[in-house]
């Protein structure tokens, strides 16, 4: 638009101005994705301002001996084609002058620079409440200190300090590999209260090596460090280094090198204190220290500082490789120019990409590094407000707010007032309308068909466990496992000596009190009445052992399968009276029962299902038609096979306080349904598989809103 | 936030009470009417020269004396112009004394009202400017208001473009100088350019110290700012502030001049809506596709410093602008040979002015006229921050309440209501809307007869030259007589105005007769229906279709307005979709039900849109001009 023009209306306030870069600005060639760039640094200010080579072309001529029409002139005559219209002149002195790289003549407008550092105070102001999560607090400079002090260390940045570095390293990896047990296990309870003390030393001591790190390493290739203070990382505080002076070096290794320092250094540290720890007294204060030193920097830096998603030392390092400066301020501002240009048809914008192939780099990351930090702040906003809730939901309406409410704003404000949309504002209210539409229409609106699934074992409808009714020794099994029996068939044939025993005595005793009967009724009456009684127990006792006895051969109950894995290693043992030794499962007949979390039954307590289907694993590509749905009323806690559970492999959290891994952590409901048909594949008793009921098509918001609101419910009890 | 919080303050400002205070108050000056009526001239004289003293010497003192230093002015104005000024007058003028915008409908006697408030002004010492939209009211109203300001002790003076450098210093020396707002800004920035680098008061205070002999070379036209009554301030403060002014000096460019020559030469060859296409709506023109590869083949033969993409487009572009959105007789007219620029919210034509570099060259390669050389700007600056710089800043306008929060948002100026001291006798009739141009003026000269038959006056107002010309013509050819009033006509513009109430008088007006004419009906018109005004367009904005219809019933004289448009007008081709334009016209057409409603809305929301995109423009002035001052500060303020 107005940059283009030649002839510009304002030249007449610059054209008779001497206008030079201030002395000591220090100019920097730098490559950039095969084009070339120069860097003008201040080094008071530290202050930073890339031109392309054509301005620099003017820049570079602007003297105290010409005036800039006469410089723009001499520009003209040199290179007709690529020389800046007016209209830039004026832009690109403006900026010079916003980042003090100029010195001009005439006496600054004191007020007026007064006004802009204020306006400058109150923009980083607010920008710090923006950034509540990464508060930056200024406190001294180190760069005298980092000068003197360079000789002692500075040796170590060079090829002496890599083989150093390489070596420690590698026996670092060493002793975590030979050590990787202990080191799980003390993992588990990093995080555990105890350990957060020494967790926070750690991670300050590691951190603030860390930046040391990055300053040696800038001062070393001569960029100036002078800013060093602390930063409320997410409200913990942690210290920083203003170590951007490297953005003025010319070799982009440097400048790589200078943003890899901290982890450099940080790996360093973890290797030697890995070595400490493996050689220390486990529960001494030093082992503590160097475990959490350790953990803090392998976690964190693969986390955070490598991570280039966020604006960590990662996101400096890959903006330096790709050659692609201010990655993240350009990638918004190139979705926001694919947008304008595509969606919204305005022709005056220029992508702020230099090719294509940069283009698609700086969209992606646009779009992955979005996704990546709303997960983060999620998961750091749920961690914490699963300790202090009000503190969460404190940190939740301040990310919504600067997040979604802002930007929002924002943008309503720009569709509705930006110059940029001046001639294509209908369509681009329309866009933005009608995609607004859609996603209402998709997530309020139209119903999907809405599935849940469950998890659940397969039974037999009519199924038993075989249980022994007498103790006694396994001599003989009957019916072959695995094979249908009928009801009343022997499955197991158990002895028991003292049954056997028992047996004779009992009818002896009867014997002897039949004689005594007969004897008594001829002499004494009077003790006929007893001995009759004796006899019925005698005779109790005996139809009660010969019952037994006939309980040693264990009988079908009913039609079925006999299932007995292992019963064979029975033979010959004793088993006690009541010990299982099978189970009798009526094949013709399956059911399911499903597992069902106390937040999905109500719907199914609503709801008539035609049916569900049934998946088993294995047999995954088959599914089984399940009806006749009912819900056993009231919770269980107790799981029908311990395969369900985590410990057995399942997906639901049990209780671990339970050893039999068949508590499940949260109470829930049976649903059990009917399989309606032959099974195409083995249903097998016992064996576990998904249900995925049908549910009535339903709008995705409602569902989710749902969905959260429980989720709430039960985490924070609101 | 604050501009909320500032906009709120605004509507309570604007509140009705203001209006009912400052009546009020004017009844107090009123009962004094008596006492002052009593006093012989030469004790008349004295008790102005005593208020004049005590307004000069300032503090509690103004405040005290207010009511009974009004009473006296009022008697003053009385003896010298013959006029009374009604109470409704005088709370007009403790309005502008107050600072704000003051809302008298048309025909109420402004200049008088602000001849009262510049009395108060000038007795202050300090320089008091009464600013309005042309020469012409600028010479009548100075001259009309003379009389009073001798009375009251006060010297008055116009300006005007015609003063020489010397002349002007004379004048600007006067206690109330009367000036177009163009020729005090032009004043001030000139003497800004004198000033170098010494435009701030502390700077220039300094200099005067250390070596008085600098300062006094800079031979200063202007005395200072401090009061403004900006009459017609909705034509001064936001119609004419869209474009910045700019002062220039005109400079050999040869290079230039070669190349627009060659642009010119090279537009010939491409073709609307094949290489280009044309936005009339924002002035502009986009290349297709096509027409950048034409043009990137013919650009061999420009000089190398246009051969650039960016620049040979610029250039280009220029050259089909000046071909298809600048039009004779509309935006300019030629005088001597010479493009001369036809203001478009006054209909007069501005023989000095010329457009941004290049554009006026283009124009005149177009017209195949001589090149003049290019202006080079020397100082720039918005009307919108220089009238935020006078310290006491208000105005008048019959048309205020439309742009009150525009008029409080950038100035800080509240509007204020003054009810109309006789009731209106003016007929405004609905519009009539035709479907094509030539309907319309079939039309427009149907109804001239019809009213010449009834003897009235009539004025027909026009938006531009060429179409005046046309009715003109149409006339002649209907055998009327009539006079013509244009940019190439202004000479007679004194002569044809003060004929224009007479009986059977037909006068064609652009908008020259617009703001500020005062056509006073001839004898017996009143009785016949007073003067007939047809407008046969409406304007981007309603206000200045309001200040057209004012000229008919004046002052409680009956009077008569209609507009005739048609669906071909460029109010509707610049400013509506065309798709509500075609479906309002087949509306139109085909008579069907509730088309006049629908007709009368797609106006409305041209007008509107016009508004709205007026708007923006506007504000973007502003918004560079502070980004400039901010970003060149290093440069100085010039």
């Amino acid at each position: 638009m107005e940059q283009a023009r030649t002839f510009s209306e304002s030249w007449h306030r610059v054209a008779g101005q001497r206008i030079q870069l201030r002395p000591g600005v220090q100019v920097q060639r730098q490559q950039f994705r095969g084009e070339r760039w120069f860097v003008l640094q201040n080094p008071l200010a530290n202050q930073f301002f890339r031109i392309r080579p054509e301005a620099y072309e003017f820049v570079s001529r602007l003297s105290p001996h010409k005036t800039v029409e006469e410089v723009w002139q001499e520009c003209l005559e040199r290179f007709p084609d690529s020389a800046p219209g007016q209209e830039a002149v004026v832009q690109l002195l403006a900026q010079l002058y916003h980042a003090n790289l100029l010195q001009y003549e005439i006496a600054p407008d004191a007020e007026q620079l007064f006004q802009r550092q204020r306006k400058r105070q109150q923009q980083e102001l607010g920008m710090k409440w923006l950034n509540i999560m990464f508060m930056r607090f200024p406190l001294l400079d180190p760069d005298r200190f980092l000068v003197k002090t360079l000789p002692f260390v500075g040796w170590l940045i060079g090829p002496i300090g890599m083989l150093l570095w390489l070596i420690v390293v590698g026996m670092g990896i060493k002793t975590g590999m030979e050590h990787s047990s202990e080191l799980l296990d003390h993992t588990q309870g990093v995080l555990a209260p105890g350990n957060l003390g020494w967790l926070y030393l750690g991670m300050i001591i590691i951190k603030t090596i860390h930046e040391f790190g990055h300053a040696y390493f800038c001062r070393k290739f001569g960029g100036e460090v002078h800013i060093m203070g602390i930063m409320l990382m997410i409200f913990t505080p942690v210290p920083f280094v203003d170590a951007t002076a490297s953005w003025g070096f010319r070799s982009r290794k440097q400048r790589v090198l200078v943003g890899c320092a901290g982890m450099i250094v940080e790996l360093f540290v973890a290797s030697i204190a890995a070595m400490v720890w493996a050689n220390s007294a486990q529960g001494s204060i030093l082992n503590s220290v160097m475990f959490n030193m350790m953990f803090i920097a392998s976690v964190s830096t693969l986390l955070f500082n490598l991570n280039p998603l966020m604006r960590f030392d990662g996101y400096y390092i890959l903006s330096d490789l790709l050659e692609i400066p201010n990655l993240n301020q350009r990638s918004t501002g190139q979705l926001l120019y694919w947008i304008e240009r595509h969606a919204f048809g305005v022709k005056s914008v220029t992508s702020p990409a230099h090719s294509k192939r940069e283009a698609t780099w700086l969209a992606t990351y646009g779009v992955s590094s979005l996704i990546y930090r709303t997960i983060v702040f999620a998961g750091i906003i749920w961690f914490i407000s699963d300790k202090w809730l009000l503190l969460g939901m404190t940190m939740a309406a301040v990310c919504l707010f600067t997040w979604l409410v802002v930007p929002t704003y924002k943008f309503i404000k720009y569709l509705g007032s930006s110059p940029k949309l001046e001639r294509t504002r209908s369509r681009a209210i329309a866009v933005v309308a009608v995609t607004a539409a859609v996603l209402v229409l998709l997530l309020a609106v139209i119903p999907f068909p809405y599935y849940f699934r469950a998890s659940g074992v397969v039974q037999a409808k009519q199924w038993s466990q075989i249980i022994t009714e007498a103790s006694g020794e396994v001599m003989e099994v009957l019916a072959e496992p695995g094979k249908p029996v009928k009801a009343g068939q022997a499955l197991v044939r158990l002895e028991n000596p003292e049954l056997v025993m028992q047996l004779a005595q009992a009818q002896a005793t009867k014997r002897e009190v039949e004689d005594r009967l007969r004897a008594a009724m001829q002499r004494d009456a009077a003790a006929v009445e007893p001995l009759k009684k004796r006899l019925e127990s005698s005779m109790k006792l005996i139809t009660r052992i010969q019952k037994e006895e006939q309980n040693l051969t264990v009988r079908a109950r009913h039609d079925g399968i006999w299932v007995a894995p292992g019963v064979e290693d029975l033979q010959q043992r004793i088993v006690k009276r009541g010990s299982p030794l099978g189970l009798l499962v009526n094949p013709e007949q399956f059911e399911f029962s499903a597992t069902v979390m106390q937040e999905d039954v109500d719907r199914i307590f609503k709801r008539e299902f035609p049916y569900a289907e049934v998946r088993l694993p294995g047999d995954a590509e088959v599914t089984m038609r399940v009806e006749h749905f009912r819900v056993v009323p009231g919770e269980q806690k107790n799981l029908p096979t311990s395969a369900l559970g985590w410990e057995g492999g399942g997906d639901i959290a049990i209780n671990t306080r339970e050893s039999s891994g068949r508590v499940a952590a949260e109470p829930f409901f049976a649903v059990i349904g009917q399989f309606d048909e032959p099974a195409d594949f083995a249903l097998l008793h016992g064996r576990t598989g998904k249900v995925r009921f049908k549910l009535e098509s339903e709008p995705l918001l409602p569902r989710w809103l749902r969905r959260l609101g429980q989720l709430l419910q039960k985490r924070f009890h609101f | 936030m604050d501009a909320m919080v500032h906009g709120l303050m605004g509507s309570w400002k604007r509140r009705g009470e203001r209006s009912k205070e400052l009546l009020a108050k004017a009844a107090e000056v009123d009962k004094l009417a008596e006492k002052y009526a009593a006093l012989t001239d030469e004790g008349l004289k004295e008790a102005l020269l005593k208020y004049k003293e005590i307004f000069r010497r300032g503090g509690d003192g103004i405040e005290e004396n207010l009511v009974d230093a009004m009473a006296s002015v009022r008697e003053a104005a009385k003896r010298c112009t013959k006029l009374n000024p009604y109470v409704e007058q005088i709370a007009g003028a403790l309005a502008l004394n107050d600072g704000c915008l003051t809302e008298m409908a048309t025909g109420e006697g402004k200049t008088l009202t602000a001849g009262l408030a510049a009395v108060l002004a000038g007795w202050l010492g300090r320089p008091c400017h009464v600013i309005t939209v042309n020469d012409y009211l600028v010479e009548r109203d100075a001259a009309g208001m003379e009389a009073l300001y001798r009375m009251c002790g006060l010297k008055v003076a116009p300006v005007t473009a015609k003063l020489n450098p010397q002349e002007r210093q004379r004048a600007y020396a006067a206690d109330v100088v009367y000036v177009t707002s163009k020729e005090l800004l032009a004043d001030f920035l000139r003497d800004r350019l004198r000033l170098k680098d010494l435009h701030s008061p502390e700077r220039w205070m300094i200099r005067q110290v250390i070596n008085p002999s600098r300062t006094a070379d800079a031979a200063l036209v202007l005395r200072g700012l401090h009061t403004a009554i900006v009459d017609e301030a909705d034509s001064v403060l936001i119609d004419e502030a869209v474009t910045p002014l700019l002062i220039s000096s005109q400079r050999a460019n040869d290079a230039l001049k070669q190349a627009v020559e060659l642009a010119a030469r090279l537009a010939t060859r491409l073709k609307a809506d094949v290489d280009y296409k044309v936005d009339v709506r924002y002035g502009d023109i986009d290349f297709t596709p096509e027409g950048e590869q034409r043009v990137e083949t013919e650009a061999e033969i420009l000089p190398p410093f246009w051969r650039g993409k960016q620049r040979r487009e610029e250039l280009i572009k220029q050259a089909l602008v000046a071909r298809e959105l600048f039009h004779l007789g509309k935006q300019y007219i030629i005088n001597d040979g010479k493009v001369s620029i036809v203001d478009e919210f006054t209909g007069r034509a501005m023989p000095n002015r010329s457009w941004r570099e290049g554009l006026h060259q283009a124009i005149e390669a177009k017209e195949g006229l001589e090149m003049t050389d290019p202006a080079e700007t020397m100082a720039r600056m918005s009307f919108q921050r220089f009238f935020r710089l006078f310290p006491k800043l208000s105005g008048m306008t019959g048309t205020a309440w439309e742009a009150a929060d525009e008029f409080w948002r950038i100035y800080h100026l509240p509007v204020v209501r003054i009810p109309t001291h006789r009731p209106c006798r003016r007929t405004e009739m609905p519009d009539r809307i035709f479907a094509t141009e030539d309907e319309k003026w079939d039309a427009v000269v149907a109804e001239i007869l019809r009213i010449r038959e009834m003897g009235c006056p009539i004025l027909v107002g026009t938006r531009s030259v060429r179409n005046s010309e046309h009715l003109s013509h149409k006339l002649f050819e209907a055998g009327v007589e009539h006079r013509i009033l244009n940019a190439t006509r202004h000479a007679e513009e004194a002569a044809i105005i003060s004929r224009a109430g007479e009986k059977g008088e037909i006068t064609i007006a652009t908008n020259m007769a617009g703001r500020g004419t005062d056509i006073r009906l001839g004898p017996g018109m009143a009785d016949r229906g007073g003067l007939h005004v047809i407008a046969t367009e409406r304007h981007e904005s309603e206000r200045v279709d309001r200040q057209l219809f004012g000229r008919a019933g004046r002052q409680g004289d009956p009077g008569w307005a209609q507009a005739f448009v048609c669906f071909e007008d460029e109010l509707l081709r610049k400013h509506l979709r065309p798709v509500y334009r075609d479906a309002a016209r087949s509306a139109a057409r085909s008579k069907a039900p509730g088309n006049e409603v629908l007709s009368k809305t797609a106006w409305k929301q041209a007008q509107a849109n016009a508004q709205k995109l007026a708007y923006k423009q506007r504000s973007n002035v502003l918004k560079y001009d502070t980004w400039l001052d901010e970003a060149l500060s290093f440069a100085g303020q010039k």
